[in-house]
Parts: C-alpha cells; structure tokens; sequence
C-alpha cells in the first residue's frame, strides 16, 4: 500500500466510525484492505473522544422500567440456560400415566390430595427464541429418578422454614374460565408454585400463559414477570415460578394470555385469573 | 481481582445484566441524547443498545480498552447506523440546544466519567485545529464540510486534522492492540 493509499484507507477509517460510510465509500475502503485491529483501535479512539465533556444524566424514570424489563428478560434467559446446564425438575413435563416411574412416588399424595383428577405438571417454556451470544438455546432435558418432583418440591416449600404466602385464584377477564386452584411463595428463597385445576391447554406456537408477581418492589403498572409457560394436559397442573426479579413481599399474583415467548409489560387484556394474597392460610 | 461486569455476563451471571444498565445507563443515555436530536428515538436506540452489549459482552477484551469506552464504541455503532437510516443527524441548527441542554438540567444528577476526562486529556494533547475539528465532528457532530463552512478551513484540511488528531489521540489513550509502528504522526 502506498503511503496515499494508506492516508486513504485510514480517512475512509475514520469517516466510517465517526459519520459511517456510503456504499460506494464502503466498497472503497474493502478495495484498499486494512488491518482490522487498526480499524478497531481507531472505532475505539472515537468512542473515547466522544465522550469528551459528557456529563452522564439519568436516564427516564419510564425508560428505566423498559430497560430494567429487558434486562430480566436476558437475565432469564442465562438463568434458563444455566438450569438446562443442570437439569432440575422445574421445567420438566410431569403425567400421571405415561411418565417415567420417578414420578409414581408422588402419585400417592396427588391421590390424597385430590382423588379424582388427573394429574399434570406443565412444561415451563424457555423464554424466546431469539440467539443470544454466548448462551446456547435451552431445550427440554430428561428426568432425572432421583430428582423431587414439582408437587414434592411445593409441598417442601410449604413445609421450610420463614413464611411462605398463598393466594387462591379468582376469575380474571376472561369469560367461561372456571380456573381453580392457588399460588404458594416464599420471600426467603425466591421460589413458588402456581396450581391449576380447568386451566385450559395452549397452542404454544399461537399464545402462552404467563405469571405477574405484584410485590412492594414494583409498582402496580410494572409487576413482576414470574415466567412464562405452557399447558399440554388436562387435569391440576403444578407450574414453579420463575420470577424475573426479586421479588418481596408479594400483595397479588395474575395469569395472562400472551404471544408466544411472553410479553414485557402486559395489556392485561386476556387475564385468566388473579390470586390476592392471603398468609393467614399457609 | 474482581472480574468486569461484561466478563460476567459472558460467563453467564445473569446478575450482572442489571449491574450493567445501572453502572452505563447514564452513560449510553447521554450518548444517545446527545447524538439524537429526538429523545422518542433516543429511548428507542438506548434499548437496542442495551440488548447489543449484553449479547457482545464476550467480545470485551479488557487489554483493549475499558469497559466504559468498548460500551461507548457499541453505543456508536447503534447510533450511527440509526442517525445514517433516518438521514437526521444532529445539524448546526440543533447544536445551540444541544449545548446548552446541560444548563437546562443543572437541577438533574449529572456525573462524568473517567473516561470523559481522559479523553478530554486526549483532546488537549492535540493542535487547536485538530482539537477544534475533533470537537465538532465527534463529540458535536457536524459534517466535514459544514466543519469547513463554519470554521473556514478548506474541507481537505478538515479530513486531514480529523485523521491526524484521531491517530494522535490513540497514541495518548492507548487503545487497541496495534503496532506502534504503523502509527501515522502529526
């Protein structure tokens, strides 16, 4: 490369990182070639200087709340990466006939519990599809034996220590929704459980349901996703919380219909039921 | 040592996500306002910036720059391509507003980073001219010929102090991993 060639190539450099190029600027500088740790030490350089006197504000109460949304978002899609990594028994699929035998242990206080209905456990979605850098797409992984299963782990859960809140659903918006059934939650380790009884199956590729956790931390316009998740059998349906943020404290519990992969903030339009909180009967 | 919030979310510390909107938000939002005449498209921008850094976290290269400036370079790709789509770079006409934005906000909670002052350091390194020019495109964002309208300088000038001071202003900060001998002087 000749030395005008190279003041070329590195104004064509600059011009790139500091306005970005036309096409036709583009296709120039690809005819020169450059090495492309120069072309990164310079887009560097210009990030530096553009920071030159800038006095960093806050940013929008409101934006904040998109972001803060987004950033559980990812956020949950690590943790469900993580999980998958190591698989635990919260998003896996639980029958009543057709499981593994790991399963018939709890059969017996289903049975119990509530005689004459069928017994599922719902499938937990991973959250969107989208390609993350660096964080591999979770799928549904095999049932361990030896691992509890999601009515032990509630029925655990109701039997730990520190305080552990209930809610019993009651009718959203939805009409001919005769939904039953109840939300358990425990502060101390960040862990519930959301039971259904006529709760209907979803088509995943056309809607899903999904949880709000209304706490003190939020307010009543931003409530706590608690993860989204997908119906595929009839009969009581026992579905973890996978709550998006801490949550503390919570006053109300809902189930929404939404899109496929959920939704940051909800219309609340399709509201399947709503559980407010009654820690006087746990 | 304690790990960088970036190098975390590359590991997969689902924790560090929020960390990082709390340390750069201010940061990427300023940038955003600065660069963006409408603050609807800042807001907008400030999201797909945020969703940008926390997929390219793995790319941080902690040897090549801080995490402040590898966030600014992201914030800039985004914003550029954005200002390029929309054809509605910040103008001449707008700058008055934009800079006297930070008297209007005296009552808002202001900070500046280390990295603003090292590159206003970097800044001062450099001839008035290249300062001046530097100033105008990058941190104010003219154009190079509305540089050579306002300032008189003939636009090949322009090109020539922007390249020059940009090249001499990487030697002072340092950044990327480049062969000093290949570096263009003043």
């Amino acid at each position: 490369m000749t030395e005008n060639e190279r003041e070329m190539m590195l104004d064509l450099l600059c011009d790139k990182f500091v306005y970005g190029l036309s096409e036709e600027e583009a296709k120039k500088l690809e005819g020169l070639g450059y090495d492309p740790k120069e072309a990164e030490s310079i887009e560097l350089t210009v990030a530096a200087l553009s920071m030159a006197d800038l006095a960093t504000e806050e940013m929008p109460a409101d934006l904040q709340s998109k972001l803060q949304a987004a950033a559980s978002d990812f956020a949950g899609e690590i943790r469900t990466a993580e999980a998958e990594e190591i698989p635990v028994p919260r998003r896996e699929i639980v029958l009543s006939d057709g499981g593994t035998s790991s399963w018939f242990g709890w059969l017996g206080w289903a049975a119990a519990a509530v005689a004459s209905i069928a017994l599922a456990v719902t499938l937990f979605v991973p959250r969107g599809s989208q390609d993350r850098a660096g964080v591999a797409t979770p799928t549904p992984t095999p049932v361990r034996e030896e691992r509890p299963d999601p009515v032990q782990q509630r029925q655990q859960l109701m039997g730990a220590s520190g305080e552990v809140v209930m809610a019993e659903w009651g009718k959203g918006n939805m009409p001919n929704m005769e939904v039953t059934g109840d939300v358990v939650w425990s502060d101390e380790k960040q862990a519930g459980y959301m039971r259904f009884r006529g709760l209907p199956k979803n088509d995943p590729n056309r809607e899903t349901y999904q949880l709000w956790i209304f706490d003190e931390t939020q307010s009543e316009k931003t409530p706590i996703d608690g993860g989204t998740f997908d119906v595929n059998a009839e009969g009581e349906v026992i579905v973890p919380i996978d709550p998006k943020l801490k949550a503390r404290n919570p006053k109300a519990f809902a189930v929404t219909v939404e899109k496929p992969g959920g939704v940051v903030v909800s219309d609340r339009k399709r509201i399947v039921v709503l559980g407010a909180v009654k820690p006087d009967q746990v | 040592m304690v790990q960088g919030i970036l190098n975390r979310i590359a590991a997969g510390e689902a924790s560090a996500v929020d960390e990082c909107l709390k340390k750069y938000g201010g940061l990427v939002w300023s940038l955003a306002r600065r660069m963006l005449r409408n603050s609807d498209d800042a807001e907008d921008a400030v999201q797909e910036i945020f969703l940008d850094v926390w997929k390219n976290a793995g790319k941080f290269d902690e040897e090549q720059s801080s995490e402040t400036t590898f966030i600014a370079m992201i914030a800039r790709r985004r914003l550029i391509d954005r200002i390029r789509f929309t054809s509605r770079r910040i103008s001449a006409d707008a700058l008055e507003d934009v800079l006297a934005e930070p008297m209007d906000r005296a009552d808002r909670k202001m900070q500046t980073t280390l990295e603003a002052n090292d590159a206003v350091k970097a800044m001062n390194t450099l001839r008035p001219e290249q300062r001046e020019v530097l100033q105008l495109s990058i941190v104010q964002g003219l154009s190079h010929q509305e540089i050579a309208d306002r300032t008189g300088m003939p636009l090949g000038t322009v090109k020539t102090h922007a390249r020059r001071g940009i090249l001499q202003a990487r030697e002072f900060l340092g950044l990327g991993k480049l062969d000093s001998s290949k570096e263009v002087h003043a």
